[in-house]
């Protein structure tokens, strides 16, 4: 008996010592700074002790700063000695004022002891696992393992993704639900890739087992609606609208741009590609006009033409505009609070900011009221004269030459714009656009550098003859370069005029004279002023008619786009650091750079924006890749991996599936080749994508958001969706693609900006029923339903769009007259039925491809008798509400009141 | 902490915050109004029944995002009315008397005073122009106020004025954009989102942030100036007008009655309610409810946008013209709307930007029109909200984006036909009257020809701290966040201006 007890007491000692030994070993025990530490930071100690201030010279945002010394001498964290780290001292302080944090509540004792057992085991800093490399993962295979590999948990997994889903269900005793039924899946499917409900072959064959679900993958994502309905996605990030933005808000001809992403998207392009032609295409080497358009992306920053505004600090902000977006849209990370402080949370350091400012400051456009630089289209007889122009300089001067005119032809570049002028006498800049001189006027052009040109080239217009202009080298006494006569012109007009060959960087000293005139008149309005190479060969015979025909293709009018041009290097700007983000107060000059904490520079990019956009799509940058996959994931489940779209730096919301994010960004660079309908085709092929989303109380209590995936995806549509399905089931839908951008009809008086920028003139024909990507964009006032139903307005870049359920969205569809016209001709659809009941039958099922329930049916019956009865009662009211229409009887007014109602209900306003 | 612990510290946190708003499927009805749901209680009942399970666990905002809540703190008034004079007014012509500018009408700006300015007209070295309006003191205050404006002399003991407040942008779209969203950039939300955020409206049949608009135009920066920014967009200023539809798509298309529009709204959501004992979604909850609101706005909205109701004196006093668009009427209505429970309302009355250009942005004369248009009815809105009781829970603000110059501007540095005055942030007059609001008070004094602070200088964001105080929220703690960090509507500044409040 005595025995018995002490081998009891032997083997529990053995336990307890097995346990204590074990949970000394155990991983978890070793703090994790990521995981344990950082949170702790940001939440309690990081406003005081990080990018904004350093209380008492200590940060804790950077690794170097929390072990350097502080103000009281020494460091606070002393690694392995938590007892005698001031750090860990303070947080126990008794007296409230030397407590930290300073004037709170005592840090909790978890808190507290997790901190000292940091320092205690060596304080070892770690990055945030945004800012680490996605690691190889194993795909796990929990279905086997675990012992619930029932047949339903077998039938759920169709790919990879499905273990990873899977997984964390089993973790939290969960299980997958079943798959929809196969028209709800083909309805989910086919909006998720086009944004269009299936078509009727499509749905037809595929719930008839003509064909499987793969086949239907691959048809939907080889339609040109795959392109259009992710175009719009895309053109949220790319905050693409109609119009400049601002006060004015005049209209811009941003459509290229737009058609050039669908056509990408449609075409495939690889991500890495598709990033690199809009962030650097006019870097490539003899960049085509495809990849030309491709640079609009950052010409889509608002333009402010608002009167007394400065130029330069709007081109100033545009500059860091796409700072900001490029991070935001490829590194998920919002760079812009580093404009006045190193960045709260994360590790970007304020000098950091203007290193990246550096790359895309030296670009031509310069807020200008014209837009410029704008690529020109020519038509294809006076696209082969541009090229006869192009072969004959090549030929009789060089290449070189050559290419400085095709591109002057093309673009326009480089030129100096009016508004740099400066010390005006009897002059100013008119309506801050346009040099203007009065009689005896003049003022300065600083820091030209003419090239050595033979030619000043000039855009003015002018409605006064005979005005001697002189422009000298640097003053009034200067030696004269060049001197001529202006005279009216018919509008604009660019001209040139012989000029004195000079290599210097000169300031020019313009001067304007004609003493016939009031001397309040300005001799005329000055664009800009431009200077090309020399062609020495111009006394060839044939160049007059070279030279001609460059003249009168200069002036033509074509069709234009802005784009993005580089600086030449005699034009480049320095980038100073402004102090606390303020413009006008410039510091140090920097270069370009990108942000330490990231991964390295290859020295083979070059220092521009070719070579950050390479940076970007590198293999060994932490967060293009990820941060693509989350958006597509969101764009398909209604919520990312990592829910903070904008944001995966350690403030970010942790990602539901770690594991699988790193999966996807891994597989969709290496396996996928950056293929984003790889990516797409991917998710849709889950067995998660696959589940039926009904839901029950158990399942939303535990999961309201549907982050661990136990159930499929059910979203309200998006704005372009919405009208889009409407247009489809009702028949009116056009599928015409690309082309200037529609103004279907919207409710009058909705335009009512400061200046008059246009009118919102009403497409006729096909063009009132384009998909809505096509709708006219005007900034300032947005198509209003689309603003309804959450579309922004594209001032800035959109990553996330927040989605509401309200009563405006409700008036909109059951009101707007777009949406009656569609009811009217899905009504006209269902009169072809035999009776009434299959009148409404026919329409339920087309709208929402399900077989109506006969609940649902004596609904909507007695909601036609009820119209119907009405409608005899008063016959007028018929012509009334469809007025669009002759000859429609009480029976059609009344389906088509059912109709309406069909298209407003949640089945059909949702993706289910 | 495996996920599933996580799941529910978060569920938990998510309870907590709901604090008292929290509400069963059970109670989802008394959200709701009582078009047709005896059968939606059913299927509540029903669906509780059949579910062992349990409940789905809701707040009321789920169901409703515009749910009425109360603010952290005490506060002094529930609704808030704020005129804004797009353009910037005068400050010089209307309450910052200046008689020292008078004496120097005329004289050339000393330079010293130009150093280091940004205008966005004046070029070149101005001369002075003095005040061109006449100025008295009124009330037993004893505050300034000018001929241009004698209704509202009447009512100077009312208000508390700010004389000094200032902003560093002086360009239209950027300084409207930081009065109304507290940064000079697009993206940020209005103070009227930010407000019908936090505290939801107290009237389910109106939208909780309304916006009306007079002088034909809209606001420079465009709808921005109302936008929600990052906050949802439920919470963003809806536009009443006065031609056309009150709210867009409000009214039923033409040949369809009222209580057909009832039947087709019985229908679909019938049939959603159908379509929820399916899917346990809440957000069909949320659909069913914003139809029904849908119904009840299309009765309240054009019932309280019609001002032919009221009273003739209550018209006369205002000086309304109905059918027209103006500002009198907008008076009215923010009373009107305020009276039934609408937490924001937001006017706009655009032509204020007197440059001198041309007669309408003359000084002395299109100023002085656009003055006579404004005096009686903000007068008379002062008035009647007393007379009704509603002035001590409401808060009337008033203001431009920023002030104008002393100097007359001389546009391309070329003298002008008519009088006109620059942009000018440096110091400029706001007001304030209503609940909490210290009767009679004036702070902030600037310099003797009123171009720069001398005393009690406030920033665009002090006043949005005072209004935030006003309504119970203290601007530092009440935050949004996103993209990784907590935004306010005051950034990181913002101070209460205690000296003007009661």
């Amino acid at each position: 008996m005595k025995k018995k007890v002490s081998y009891g007491l032997l083997f529990i000692g053995i336990i307890i010592l097995i346990i204590s030994v074990w949970s000394l070993l155990k991983p978890s025990d070793t703090v994790d700074f990521s995981a344990d530490i950082k949170p702790i930071l940001n939440k309690n100690c990081i406003t005081c002790h990080g990018g904004v201030k350093k209380s008492g010279g200590f940060s804790l945002l950077f690794e170097e700063e929390a072990f350097a010394d502080t103000e009281s001498g020494g460091p606070a964290i002393i690694p392995g000695n938590a007892a005698k780290s001031p750090f860990i001292q303070r947080l126990k302080e008794d007296d409230p004022e030397l407590r930290m944090p300073y004037k709170k509540s005592k840090l909790s004792k978890e808190d507290i002891e997790l901190l000292t057992k940091w320092v205690d085991q060596g304080a070892k800093w770690g990055k945030h696992w945004a800012y680490t490399l996605p690691e190889k993962v194993e795909v796990p295979k929990a279905a086997q393992s675990a012992g619930i590999s029932s047949g339903d948990a077998q039938g759920f997994i169709k790919n990879d993704i499905d273990h990873f889903i899977l997984r964390t269900l089993e973790n939290n005793g969960l299980e997958p639900s079943p798959p929809a039924e196969q028209n709800v899946l083909a309805r989910r499917l086919s909006l998720d890739i086009t944004g269009l409900p299936p078509d009727d072959s499509l749905f037809n064959d595929f719930t008839t087992g003509k064909i499987t679900y793969e086949n239907m993958v691959d048809e939907l994502l080889s339609r040109d609606a795959y392109g259009e309905k992710w175009a719009s996605w895309w053109l949220d990030h790319a905050r693409y609208a109609d119009t400049k933005g601002y006060e004015k808000d005049m209209g811009r001809t941003m459509w290229r741009y737009r058609d050039w992403v669908i056509k990408a998207l449609n075409n495939d392009m690889p991500f890495d590609r598709f990033t690199i032609e809009q962030l650097a295409g006019d870097l490539l080497p003899d960049p085509s006009v495809d990849q030309l358009i491709a640079t609009a992306f950052h010409r889509n920053t608002m333009n402010n033409d608002e009167g007394g505004t400065e130029d330069e600090e709007f081109r100033v902000a545009s500059v860091i505009d796409r700072v900001n977006t490029t991070f935001e849209v490829w590194q998920s990370t919002t760079i812009g609070c580093v404009q006045c402080h190193s960045h709260t949370y994360d590790p970007f350091k304020n000098r950091e900011y203007y290193n990246l400012m550096a790359f895309f400051n030296n670009t031509r456009d310069e807020d200008t009221s014209e837009d410029e630089p704008n690529l020109r289209f020519y038509s294809g007889e006076q696209q082969e004269e541009v090229d006869r122009i192009y072969q004959w300089i090549a030929k009789n001067e060089n290449w070189e030459v050559a290419k400085a005119y095709y591109n002057f032809l093309q673009y326009s570049e480089p030129i100096y714009h009016a508004h740099l002028a400066k010390d005006y006498t009897n002059g100013n800049l008119a309506d801050t656009k346009w040099l203007a001189l009065r009689d005896n006027g003049s003022c300065y052009l600083p820091d030209v550098h003419t090239q050595g040109a033979d030619h000043i080239y000039l855009k003015y217009s002018s409605s006064i003859d005979g005005t001697k202009v002189t422009i000298r080298k640097d003053n009034a006494q200067g030696e004269i370069l060049s001197q001529f006569t202006t005279n009216r012109t018919k509008g604009r007009e660019i001209q040139k005029f012989p000029f004195k060959r000079t290599d210097d960087k000169i300031n020019l000293y313009i001067e304007a004279d004609n003493d016939r005139i009031s001397p309040k008149s300005a001799t005329s309005y000055i664009s800009w002023f431009a200077f090309l190479p020399e062609i020495k060969a111009g006394d060839n015979s044939g160049y007059s008619q070279i030279d001609d025909s460059f003249m009168k293709l200069l002036n033509s009018n074509t069709p234009t786009l802005p784009i993005i041009i580089e600086n030449p290097d005699y034009q480049k700007r320095a980038t100073q650091v402004f102090e606390r983000g303020n413009w006008l107060m410039k510091t140090d000059t920097v270069e370009p750079a990108t942000p330490q904490s990231l991964n390295a520079w290859n020295d083979a990019w070059p220092k521009n924006r070719l070579g950050l956009s390479k940076w970007l799509v590198s293999k060994e940058n932490p967060l293009t890749a990820r941060t693509l996959v989350n958006r597509v994931w969101q764009q398909i489940y209604g919520r990312g991996i990592v829910a903070s779209l904008e944001d995966m730096g350690s403030q970010s919301d942790p990602p539901s599936h770690p594991e699988l994010l790193d999966w996807l960004a891994l597989r969709f660079m290496n396996e996928h080749n950056w293929s984003v309908k790889a990516l797409v085709k991917d998710i849709v092929m889950s067995g998660t994508y696959r589940q039926s989303s009904k839901n029950n109380a158990r399942l939303y209590n535990l999961d309201p958001e549907n982050r661990l995936y136990a159930r499929g995806p059910r979203i309200r549509l998006g704005a372009e969706q919405i009208r889009d399905q409407a247009l489809a089931v009702s028949g009116l839908l056009s599928t015409k693609m690309y082309g200037p951008s529609v103004m279907p009809p919207q409710p009058e008086g909705i335009w009512q900006t400061v200046y008059n920028g246009g009118n919102w003139v009403e497409s006729q024909g096909e063009d009132r029923y384009r998909k809505a990507v096509y709708t006219y964009l005007k900034r300032t006032s947005p198509y209003p339903s689309f603003l309804t139903f959450d579309a922004g307005s594209r001032e800035v870049s959109t990553v996330r769009r927040t989605v509401t359920n309200t009563p405006l969205q409700a008036l909109v569809t059951l009101n707007d007259p777009v949406y009656l016209e569609t009811a009217y001709h899905l009504a006209k659809f269902m009169a072809q039925g035999s009776n009434v009941d299959n009148s409404i039958r026919h329409g339920y099922r087309k709208a929402v491809l399900a077989d109506i329930s006969d609940e649902k049916l004596n609904v909507l019956k007695e909601l036609y008798n009820t119209s119907l009865s009405d409608f005899r009662e008063k016959p007028k009211n018929i012509k009334e509400f469809i007025p669009f229409e002759t000859g429609t009887d009480a029976n059609l007014a009344a389906l088509t009141v059912v109709a309406n109602a069909i298209m407003n209900l949640d089945e059909f306003l949702t993706k289910s | 902490m495996n996920s599933l612990d996580r799941l529910i510290k978060e569920k938990l946190q998510r309870e907590i915050q709901a604090r008292t708003r929290r509400h069963f499927i059970k109670d989802c009805v008394a959200g709701m109004g009582g078009l047709a749901m005896g059968s939606f209680f059913m299927s509540c009942n029903s669906f509780l029944g059949n579910n062992e399970k349990g409940k789905i666990a809701l707040t009321e905002r789920d169901v409703n995002p515009l749910a009425s809540m109360a603010p952290p703190f005490p506060a002094k008034v529930k609704s808030v009315i704020y005129l804004h004079m797009a353009g910037a007014p005068s400050q010089l012509e209307m309450f910052d008397y200046k008689p020292a500018l008078q004496k120097l009408d005329g004289q050339v700006t000393p330079q010293s005073m130009l150093e280091g300015k940004k205008f966005a007209f004046i070029r070149g070295t101005p001369k002075l122009l003095g005040p061109q309006a006449e100025f008295k003191q009124h009330g037993e205050s004893g505050n300034w106020v000018s001929n241009f404006l004698p209704h509202f002399s009447k009512v100077v003991d009312e208000v508390a004025f700010l004389k000094a407040v200032n902003t560093d942008q002086f360009n239209h779209g950027p300084a409207q954009l930081f009065m109304h969203t507290g940064s000079p950039r697009l993206g940020r939300p209005s103070i009227g989102s930010w407000v019908t955020y936090g505290l939801g409206s107290e009237n389910q049949n109106l939208p909780g942030f309304v916006v009306l608009t007079s002088g034909g135009k809209t606001p420079d920066a465009g709808k921005s100036v109302w936008g929600s920014g990052f906050l949802p967009s439920v919470y963003q200023g809806v536009q009443c007008r006065s031609k056309g539809d009150p709210v867009l798509y409000i009214d039923d298309p033409k040949g369809i009655a009222r209580n057909l529009k009832k039947s087709t709204i019985d229908a679909i959501n019938n049939i959603n309610k159908k379509e929820f004992d399916e899917y346990s979604d809440p957000e069909i909850l949320a659909r069913i409810n914003q139809y029904e609101m849908a119904y009840r706005m299309q009765t309240a909205v054009p019932e309280v946008m019609n001002i032919n109701n009221e009273p003739e004196h209550i018209k006369e006093m205002y000086g309304v013209r109905p059918g027209k668009e103006s500002f009198a009427n907008n008076c009215l209505l923010a009373r009107k709307l305020v009276e039934d429970g609408v937490r924001f309302v937001q006017l706009f009355d655009w032509g204020w930007d007197s440059h001198g250009t041309g007669h309408d942005t003359a000084i002395d004369l299109g100023l002085r029109n656009k003055c006579t248009e404004i005096d009686r009815p903000m007068s008379a809105l002062l008035l009647d909200l007393k007379q009704r009781g509603l002035l001590d829970e409401t808060l009337v603000v008033w203001g431009g984006e920023f002030g104008r110059t002393p100097m007359q501007e001389n546009r391309e540095g070329q003298e002008m036909a008519y009088k006109g005055r620059d942009h000018h942030g440096d110091a400029f007059t706001m007001w304030m009257a209503g609940g909490g609001i210290k009767k009679g008070a004036s702070w902030g004094i600037t310099d003797e020809i009123g171009f720069s602070a001398l005393e009690g200088q406030v920033s665009v964001h002090d006043v949005h701290a005072t209004m935030m105080h006003l309504l119970g929220f203290d601007h530092e703690q009440f935050t949004f966040d996103f993209q990784g960090r907590p935004f306010r509507l005051t950034d990181v500044e913002g101070h209460v201006i205690h000296e003007i409040l009661a």
